[in-house]
């Protein structure tokens, strides 16, 4: 019982601290690390969704809207432009992301590529939990770089 | 003229909205401040960091406190 009730509390202490880094993130925190995925019809763009989510989640930066930079979406623009750093993360090297940040006008700081990381880009969209944990480690030294 | 001012109620928020009502004092204009806390109502103009400044539906600033200058010229 008492088991159960410490699991419960756990689940609700994360998914709180989920809470406070999803959403909307406020300039007063620390330097706001923009995060944009492809998030692509693909293994490794599906892959870069999830990567910005949990950086999200591990509060490492924000995820973004990246189709809204390519649609010129006033709201998303404007917050582009109050990021202090801006992540690209790609799933092949077509660098859809990289280049619609660019295409608008911003400076990427910093352009991740999943395929790069070992993943092999296929048609499948599910994600194999064993896959997300691989690239996750290995996204903790390309953000290092 | 209806200017909302999107935020958590945090400092650079508060001054935003100093800056806005500065803005609007010196020019006379009949405007409308509205201090939006709602984080969702953010998320409705696709802002994702505040403060942001919304002036009758357009996004001027996201993320960044606004010149006194600045705000004059979009409300002007």
């Amino acid at each position: 019982m008492d088991i159960i009730i410490s699991k419960t509390e756990d689940i609700i202490i994360m998914a709180e601290e989920t809470r406070m880094t999803e959403g909307v993130k406020c300039a007063c925190e620390a330097a706001i690390i923009g995060l944009y995925a492809c998030a692509g019809g693909s293994n490794v763009g599906q892959m870069a969704n999830k990567v910005a989510v949990e950086l999200t989640k591990q509060g490492k930066g924000k995820i973004m809207c990246t189709v809204g930079i390519g649609g010129n979406v006033q709201g998303i623009i404007k917050s582009a432009e109050g990021t202090d750093e801006i992540i690209a993360i790609d799933g092949c090297p077509l660098l859809c992301a990289k280049k619609s940040l660019e295409l608008a006008g911003f400076t990427v700081d910093k352009s991740i590529v999943i395929t790069e990381l070992g993943m092999k880009k296929s048609g499948s969209l599910d994600l194999q939990e064993n896959d997300v944990k691989e690239i996750m480690a290995k996204m903790e030294d390309a953000l290092a770089d | 003229m209806k200017i909302e001012i999107l935020g958590s109620g945090c400092a650079k928020c508060k001054k935003t909205k100093e800056i806005v009502e500065q803005a609007v004092a010196e020019l006379g204009i009949d405007a409308e401040v509205v201090k939006v806390e709602d984080m969702d109502a953010a998320l409705e103009y696709g802002v994702m960091i505040t403060p942001a400044v919304v002036v009758d539906g357009d996004v001027k600033v996201a993320g960044k406190v606004p010149t006194l200058d600045k705000v004059k010229e979009w409300i002007s």
